[in-house]
């Protein structure tokens, strides 16, 4: 190994590349070789490559709260981040797992029986003051139950390595765009790290999502249905993934005003007249998607939408109201749903998590706040989260006022320790804790993209990884050969 | 094409064009007033708001007496409120662009950009109170180039006949006004037959600057050579049919573009535009200078503005066959 990793220091987490005993893990011992040839000045002369690709292409991103809306890159590391087969197995049978019993509980939940609130699986109470919880969703069908089509499970991995589920994006997951970027820049600018490695593509992404766009069309809709994009416009900070995905799929990304409903069906004013509209992929929050239902001053959204979903005349994707089921109070009740619609047992675990509103589990939580992460069951994007044992002391006390005032509104978790990763930090690679967002899309079944985004925390010892909080990411490989298949293993290995 | 995107084109090729033809025209006045008697100025710059159609707005904006020039220039370049203002125009010429940012060339948005940031780097208030030819100049030029860079850079499909189209309408549109500015200063002296005042109105050198600021005096002298006669002037810029800047060749050019927008289908703004254009085509000046010019020029300008009236009807507008229905039968 060349002078970029010696000085690396694996620390005490799970590290993605370096085992215990300081080897390189056999599935990495490819790209790591590869790497290893260059001078830290090449690495970095392949770093300017990479910049100028982001910049040209527009892939930026804008911070909520940044008045001058600078557009940001969202820095890709070199080295890539690569998950054996037999990993990768276990990731995906378990994310198929947990979004087919997400689907059910919200189909059920919104036309269905509501046979988890009924059978005590998960409290009514819970349900109906959960902030994502639309009374007006109730009645709406989605062909296929695939009201999650596009979902993204973050996972985490722990001191043992085990993958375990963080938190479920059943709304408006966003990212994708990096995932299937990172690996066009990949390809341009380190392509020797490919050499001799078979890593599963992920540029089918658009063909699969217009697929699954196309497979809840509303019966109505024939065999051709029309399928658009729905942004909020030029303004909002995802809205570089927006068009990306608009292009990838070909499909036209609408705003509110290009649509207009008239007896319960969807039209899209184009210069040549007007068009029927089958399936919108809203990128809106519910609150700002139908003006007669939700926030009256919506300007964002389309008056009607929601009554020409019910009519049966449009999907909107993903449904309405399934913030119900993000919510991270929500989340610890996902293993039971798993058990109560599936009848398995979870592939996947989640995080030990606390609940607030129970009086002894809350009196433990404030009696180790300084040792547990808390968070607010409504946030997304890594805002308002409390890390225990890197807080100060009024910190402390004002999260601790906060949820003596509201305990449905946070839940506390064990701190997980996220495994870290080589990252290039200066001149060498350092260890950076990292996390991964598979995408899972939903259509006549459920399907995840290989790989997904790593997403990680570039400052030193930080655990926060989301790209408003100063994160960067990496190219995700998927091998199509398992972990200990390169190397003679000891015991057999995988297949 | 999404009519949102369309009609966002159409006014970014109409923005652009203003922002050009208020430089052009302010530089014009400019120019004239610095060979003219002191009387004159206030009536001029009078002139020129009454030709842009911005009289009433700056009557709203209580900005004093027309005869302070330097008001003038500055309500005309760089005020905010005025939406006519070269450097209004420019921002919404880019706000248009950036909401189209996905269907046009990285090019057109940077020329667009580069525009807008420049004139908001630069001290506009001293430019305009100091000298501000060197900034009308600047401004013309980058909308040349943004045209430029659009016309090198964009395939020829619906987008691109938007973006055009826009521009050959503002442009015909200003033409008329560049040509009503010296006009209606004649106009302004009220003298018995308008046709004489033109002919024997003793500032050539004011025509001159009319077809400079048209970018069109190289080329009325080749074509006639050493005439100072303003009726020739005037024939050029109205009628000439090869002159880029000229209302017949602007409306010729802007049916091209519609007729292929509309794909054959029967289309009012067809209709409109070219009863316009023959009703100019043939005409003859010396005829209309025995009426009144002015009068004629608005009445074009009028049914300019009716064709994209009927341009936003037939491809911004569409109303679900519902709600159609609702309009006829009301």
């Amino acid at each position: 190994m060349g002078d970029l990793f010696d000085d690396y220091d694996r620390g005490t987490f799970f590290d993605e590349v370096f085992a215990a005993d300081g080897s390189v893990r056999p599935h990495y011992e490819g790209v790591i070789g590869r790497l290893s040839t260059f001078s830290p000045s090449e690495l970095h002369r392949r770093e300017h490559i990479r910049d100028r690709i982001f910049r040209t292409q527009g892939i930026t991103f804008t911070l909520v709260d940044d008045e001058e809306g600078l557009e940001r890159t969202f820095p890709m590391d070199l080295l890539p981040r690569v998950i054996p087969a037999d990993e990768w197995d276990v990731v995906e049978r378990g994310i198929v797992q947990r979004v087919t019993a997400l689907n059910r509980f919200l189909e059920d939940l919104y036309v269905g029986e509501q046979a988890a609130i009924r059978d005590r699986v998960v409290p009514r109470w819970l349900v109906h003051t959960a902030e994502g919880f639309r009374r007006e969703a109730f009645g709406i069908s989605v062909p296929h139950a695939a009201r999650c089509l596009i979902s993204g499970v973050d996972l985490v991995r722990d001191a043992d390595g085990t993958y375990r589920v963080l938190e479920d994006n059943l709304r408006n997951p966003s990212g994708v765009s990096y995932v299937l970027e990172n690996r066009a820049a990949m390809t341009r600018v380190l392509p020797i790290a490919f050499a001799a490695e078979r890593v599963r593509p992920v540029d089918h992404y658009g063909p699969m999502l217009l697929g699954a766009l196309r497979s809840v069309a509303p019966p109505a809709a024939g065999d051709r249905p029309t399928a658009v994009i729905l942004t909020p416009g030029v303004h909002n900070s995802a809205y570089f993934e927006h068009a990306f995905l608009a292009r990838q799929m070909g499909i036209e990304l609408v705003e509110g005003r290009d649509l207009v409903v008239e007896d319960h069906v969807v039209w899209m004013r184009s210069t040549s007249g007007i068009e029927r509209v089958d399936v919108i992929y809203r990128r809106i929050d519910d609150d700002f998607l139908d003006p007669v239902v939700f926030r009256p001053d919506s300007m964002l959204g389309v008056p009607g939408l929601l009554s020409a979903a019910r009519a049966g005349n449009v999907t909107i994707v993903n449904a309405v109201g399934n913030g119900v089921a993000d919510d991270k109070a929500f989340y610890a009740f996902v293993p039971d749903l798993i058990r109560f619609y599936l009848g398995e047992e979870p592939v996947l675990p989640n995080v030990t998590t606390y609940l607030l509103w129970d009086d002894e589990q809350r009196a433990e939580v404030l009696d180790r706040l300084d040792q547990l992460v808390v968070k607010p069951v409504g946030a997304s994007g890594g805002y308002g989260l409390v890390i225990g044992p890197q807080a100060s002391d009024a910190e402390l006390a004002e999260v601790r006022a906060a949820i003596e005032n509201d305990p449905r509104g946070y839940i506390a978790q064990e701190v997980v320790g996220l495994s870290r990763h080589p990252t290039m930090v200066g001149d060498s690679f350092r260890g950076r804790h990292v996390d991964l967002r598979p995408f899972a899309i939903s259509g006549e079944k459920v399907e995840v993209l290989p790989g997904g985004l790593t997403r990680v925390a570039l400052r030193e010892g930080s655990l926060v990884v989301n790209s408003s909080q100063g994160g960067g990411s990496k190219d995700t490989w998927v091998l199509e050969q398992s972990g200990a298949a390169r190397v003679a293993p000891e015991g057999g290995g995988g297949g | 094409m999404l009519a949102r995107l369309a009609e966002n084109l159409f006014w970014a090729g109409r923005y652009v064009e203003r922002a050009e033809d208020t430089a052009r025209m302010v530089d014009v006045t400019y120019h004239t007033l610095l060979e003219s008697p002191f009387g004159e100025v206030g009536r001029t710059w009078d002139q020129l708001l009454e030709v842009l159609h911005l009289r009433a707005v700056w009557d709203e904006r209580g900005l004093g007496p027309t005869s302070d020039a330097h008001a003038v220039v500055r309500f005309l370049v760089l005020d905010q409120e005025n939406q006519g203002s070269i450097a209004a125009a420019t921002a919404r010429a880019r706000e248009n662009v950036r909401s189209v940012r996905e269907l046009v060339s990285t090019e057109l948005w940077e020329a667009v950009n580069d525009l807008h940031l420049e004139l908001r780097s630069r001290d506009l208030d001293r430019e305009v109170a100091e000298q501000p030819s060197e900034l009308l100049r600047l401004v013309r030029n980058a909308s040349m180039a943004i045209y430029g860079v659009a016309s090198e850079t964009m395939p020829r499909d619906a987008g691109w006949r938007f973006l055009a189209l826009g521009r050959l309408i503002e442009r015909a549109e200003m033409t008329c006004r560049l040509i009503d500015v010296r006009y209606g200063q004649l106009d302004a002296l009220r003298v018995p037959s308008r046709r004489d005042v033109v002919v024997e109105d003793g500032g050539f050198h004011h025509w001159v600057a009319v077809l400079k600021s048209a970018s069109a005096f190289e080329a009325y002298r080749r074509r006639y050579r050493a005439s100072t006669d303003p009726v020739d002037v005037i024939e050029f810029l109205l009628l000439a049919d090869d002159l880029p800047r000229s209302v017949v060749y602007c409306l010729t050019a802007s049916m091209q573009q519609l007729e292929a927008l509309s794909e054959g289908r029967p289309s009012r703004a067809v209709r409109l535009l070219g009863r316009t254009a023959s009703s100019l085509q043939y005409r003859d000046v010396a005829e209309l200078l025995d009426e009144d010019l002015h009068d004629f020029l608005e009445d074009v300008q009028q049914r300019i503005q009716q064709v994209a009236e009927a341009v936003a009807d037939e491809f911004f507008r569409h109303q679900p066959p519902g709600a159609m229905h609702a309009i006829a039968s009301s």
